[in-house]
């Protein structure tokens, strides 16, 4: 046998390295403008949770001359029922929301997935073990549970909620990976990677981990925009004495304070729901661009 | 042999030997707005109760060419230019879609690999018969499952037990048997069979070919064969067509073509396919790849990447049709060697 | 040097929890493969020559039998070691777009298990990349063309070659390779064929070759041997051109008139028949010889013995027929 072989010019010899993760998404965003929009939105609810706490007095200043007041130059977003600018509600409510949302997501996709794989691929009395805490976990009616410890917790701080919501949450995404795991395992590739010797962590980390990687980025948004609805819901039912300022207490505040008799307190009431339409948003156009990302069939298109 | 330099035939209205006339057929796809033909320019006539084998590698255009005699080419590909005429039907290519759906199916019809899957999983083989003879209208479905019952006991499957069965519960043989009743329980006028074979093992495909044959010989029916399989040519088809990077090559009745190829493609095609007899170390594999659709030269011989006859005139013209002299053997190469056996 | 002693596997499952029907996959198969040395399985679909693959690459158990390594029996080995000692033989799979991690690089694929073997040999990284490029020069890719693509970057035949080279990274003695060219055009088939006998020739590897095509399993074995497989059971077996030129078991024969006439080269052997009838793998187990239902042949003894493997003449030619005799079945060449 002759090793030349011939190249048709597509395929013509090149040394070119692969780009690095950092062209490759930087590629991916900017191949279509609503990821970079998404992205943008992203970057400024984010630097907003961060810095925008500490451009206002932990306490905001009450006016009681100013109670609904239209948008001006000192609110820009009007007041609420207590003279106090919504704007500065927003931006100091950003924090609890987004960070207890993404500690319950972070929480979530670290658990289920890990969770997942490892059952998934080991099978036999491990697999046993983990898909009846999984079970355990699927079956605790989540929401109802939060109700239930806010009574004997505040809540005060977003750990703890972002822990509570992340620990509630994993069950769903482990089932799924697990079933794309046992999927995987039955593929050449894992066989092969078995018969070279290569091990577990090698062919969990690298083989099936990038396989199952945009299926667990999707999953990502769904935890985050989860998280945002049930820490919003649960402030918002007013079940939980809150202390903290943010988007869910401001829509409890508005409700219970007759925003929906007047008109000028329209934008106190929409301001936190239109952030948390805005966030999830963003998550849905930048995850756009995480997709091919991950995947490198998808970037070449 | 000596060989003359032809013209391509003329469109005309269709022999009488002829189903179907292809004339200046070209399909691009749209890849990243650019129109890429996956096939360029081909003349091809399909004789009336003949099998034509159609042949080429992956890539080729053969299966684009199967969708296009059907006129059933798919975004992002259509059919940019050219004319495929039937003698029963018109042509296709200027059909409307009722019109167009009511002859596939019933006029023409066209039979998957059987790894393609073309069953729906979740319903029974004979129900899927008797939606396919409602479709066309049929005025007594029954009569359809009757004559599919017949086929099944001609192939020698258990009529009773393959209608009653769901896809899974066939294997591989099984199932490409019942894609082939498929294609001829409404009695078209012209069958295509896509990869018949292939994913079958020997045994398997020797069956299927033995029964492709005798319906065939029975029915007078055109079928045109779309393979990457020599030896599947070898076995079924009268004339062949060799297809490489869309464009066709090399067309010329079965024996003559595999006793006496004239385009270096097809000579190497036919020195790669291990056999039973003669040395072993004979055999040469057929070195490089095909080119992908956006690989394909535009100008000068398709296969010159490839070609161990390649001259500078490759580069740059499209080698025309030769014809073997007194014979119905044409190829396209612009190397003397060509003409010689 | 590999020998297969009296290897049955047998399959539980079919039917409800009263009825567990068991399914024999082999049925007693013993083998010995050399060094350097060239077999070919051969039967069709669900004969079991690739869960007898599967079994020597280690990738699956058995239920009888043994597997012997140089002269030590696996049974004597620990079962912690066994992994270790089945990284000797590597399986070329089928399916090449599954063989593949779509995720990753080719590069990755192939410098991951190197770099067990650097560890293993006390080489550095220089090394691990050198080998990559020796490797991938081996089989017929270019290294650079080819290191920083992703699976689906390649054709199914490139494919493929990369899959040898990557069985390769663990310096294999012997290579399994399961209907490697089945899923590719016919047209590149035998560079993947000749790739595997010249690496034979080269590096010194033996080549299990699994197949239903014959005319690829000769290719492959032309200087040893062709084993015929039916039901889990070897049905003849003998030098690969004694067994093509002079097949004396139906079942072979059939095998062999199944293939493709090349009409123009080659006219139909004057025995040749087409067997009619599918493999039916849910057949209960019966008396007498397996095939007897699908031979032409079948007499009343063959319902009611068992036709055991014997020698032909006293050879080394073995055969399981109570009527053993030569067929012209092949192609013959014309003119």
């Amino acid at each position: 046998m002759s090793a030349a072989v011939i190249f048709p010019p597509d395929q013509a010899p090149t040394t070119a390295r692969n780009p690095s993760l950092a062209t490759i998404a930087w590629r991916a965003l900017t191949r279509k403008s609503g990821r970079i929009i998404g992205v943008l939105i992203l970057l400024f609810f984010i630097s907003m949770a961060i810095f925008g706490p500490m451009l206002y007095p932990k306490q905001l200043p009450i006016n009681g001359a100013n109670l609904y007041a239209p948008p001006s130059w000192a609110h820009p977003l009007g007041t609420d029922f207590e003279g106090t600018g919504v704007l500065a509600e927003i931006v100091t409510g950003s924090r609890y929301v987004l960070s207890a949302a993404a500690l319950a997501a972070l929480f979530t996709i670290a658990v289920g997935t890990f969770m997942g794989i490892v059952s998934g691929y080991f099978l036999g009395l491990t697999d046993n073990i983990i898909m009846r805490i999984t079970d355990f976990i699927l079956t605790i009616p989540g929401f109802p549970l939060l109700i239930v410890l806010s009574t004997i917790w505040s809540f005060g701080s977003p750990i703890a909620m972002g822990v509570v919501l992340g620990l509630t949450g994993w069950g769903g995404l482990a089932r799924a990976v697990r079933s794309q795991t046992l999927s995987l395992r039955e593929r050449g590739f894992i066989e092969a990677a078995r018969g070279l010797g290569l091990s577990n962590g090698h062919i969990i980390g690298r083989e099936i981990l990038p396989n199952i990687a945009p299926y667990i980025a999707m999953n990502l948004l769904l935890s985050v925009t989860g998280a945002i609805y049930a820490e919003v819901g649960l402030f918002f039912l007013g079940v939980i004495p809150f202390q903290a300022n943010n988007w869910g207490v401001m829509l409890n505040l508005a409700f219970g304070n007759g925003a929906m008799y007047t008109p000028q307190s329209l934008l106190y009431m929409i301001s936190p729901m239109a952030c948390i339409m805005l966030v999830t948003f963003g998550i849905v156009l930048t995850l756009d661009a995480l997709d091919e990302i991950l995947n490198p069939r998808l970037r070449e298109g | 042999m000596g060989s003359v330099a032809v013209e391509p035939a003329q469109a005309s209205a269709l022999d009488r030997d002829v189903a179907c006339r292809v004339r200046g057929l070209t399909v691009t796809y749209k890849v990243d707005n650019r129109e890429l033909s996956a096939l360029r320019d081909v003349d091809l006539d399909i004789r009336q109760g003949q099998i034509t084998a159609v042949i080429g590698e992956s890539g080729s255009g053969k299966s684009t060419l199967a969708l296009a005699l059907m006129n059933a080419v798919s975004k992002p590909g259509r059919i940019a230019a050219g004319k495929v005429t039937y003698r029963d039907l018109g042509e296709v290519t200027a059909m409307d879609s009722e019109r167009l759906r009511r002859a596939r199916g019933r006029s023409l019809s066209m039979v998957f690999q059987a790894s393609q899957n073309s069953l729906n999983p979740l319903t029974r083989v004979g129900a899927q018969l008797l939606d396919l003879a409602r479709s066309h209208d049929m005025r007594d479905p029954r009569a359809v499952l009757r004559e599919a019952a017949a086929l099944a006991e001609r192939m020698s499957l258990d009529a009773d037990r393959v209608l009653t069965s769901y896809q899974h519960q066939l294997s591989g043989g099984m199932r490409q048997r019942v894609g082939i009743i498929f294609g001829l329980v409404l009695k078209p006028q012209v069958l295509l069979l896509d990869e018949p074979t292939t994913a079958l093992d020997v045994l398997s495909q020797s069956s299927v070919l033995e029964i492709v044959r005798s319906i065939q010989r029975e029915r007078q029916l055109t079928t045109v064969l779309i393979t990457h399989d020599m030896g599947v040519v070898a076995e079924l088809a009268d004339r062949v067509v060799v297809l490489y990077a869309g464009r066709v090559v090399e067309e010329a009745p079965t024996t003559e073509l595999i006793r006496h190829p004239r385009h270096p493609y097809t000579r190497a095609l036919i020195q790669a396919i291990p056999r039973l007899t003669g040395d072993p170390s004979l055999a040469r594999p057929l070195e490089g790849q095909p080119p992908s659709l956006a690989a394909i030269p535009t100008t000068g011989c398709v296969f010159r990447g490839r070609c161990p006859h390649r001259m500078e005139v490759c580069e740059t013209s499209t080698p025309g049709i030769s014809q073997v002299s007194d014979t119905d053997h044409r190829y396209a190469c612009h190397w003397e060697g060509a003409a010689n056996d | 040097m590999i020998e297969v002693r009296a290897i049955e596997k047998v399959y539980r499952g079919g039917g409800g929890l009263l009825s567990q029907r068991a399914v024999k996959a082999l049925r007693g198969v013993s083998l010995t493969l050399k060094d350097g040395e060239a077999i070919s399985l051969i039967g069709e679909s669900g004969c079991g020559k690739t869960t007898l693959g599967r079994i020597i690459a280690g990738l699956e158990t058995y239920s009888q039998g043994e597997l012997v390594f140089d002269g030590t029996p696996l049974s004597q080995v620990p079962p912690g070691d066994r992994p270790q000692w089945f990284h000797r033989v590597q399986l070329v799979q089928q399916d090449p777009y599954g063989a593949l991690n779509p995720a990753r690089t080719l590069g990755n694929a192939l410098v991951d298990p190197l770099k067990l073997q650097a560890k293993h040999l006390g080489k550095d990284a220089t090394w691990t990349r050198e080998r990559a490029r020796e490797l991938l020069n081996l089989v017929g890719l270019d290294p650079e063309a080819t290191l920083y693509k992703y699976p689906h970057n390649l054709s199914g035949g490139q494919r493929q070659r990369f899959v040898v080279a990557r069985a390769l990274t663990v310096d294999p003695k012997v290579l399994v390779a399961d209907e490697a060219v089945s899923m590719i055009d016919v047209s590149l088939r035998l560079g993947i064929l000749s790739l595997l006998s010249d690496l034979r020739v080269r590096l010194g590897i033996s080549v299990i070759f699994i197949t239903h095509d014959v005319a690829a399993a000769r290719y492959v074995a032309r200087d040893g041997v062709i084993c015929v497989i039916y039901r889990g059971e070897i049905v003849e077996y003998g030098r690969t051109d004694d067994i093509i030129r002079s097949p004396v078991h139906p079942y072979t024969q059939a095998l062999l008139s199944a293939m493709p006439v090349l009409r123009g080269l080659e006219k139909p052997g004057p025995d040749r028949f087409i067997p009619s009838q599918d493999l039916d793998t849910q057949a209960q187990d019966e008396a007498g010889c397996l095939f007897r239902s699908r031979c032409r042949f079948a007499t009343e003894r063959c319902g009611r013995e068992h036709p055991n493997l014997v020698a032909l003449d006293g050879g080394e030619r073995l055969h399981a027929c109570f009527y053993p005799q030569a067929r012209d079945v092949v192609p013959v060449p014309v003119g």
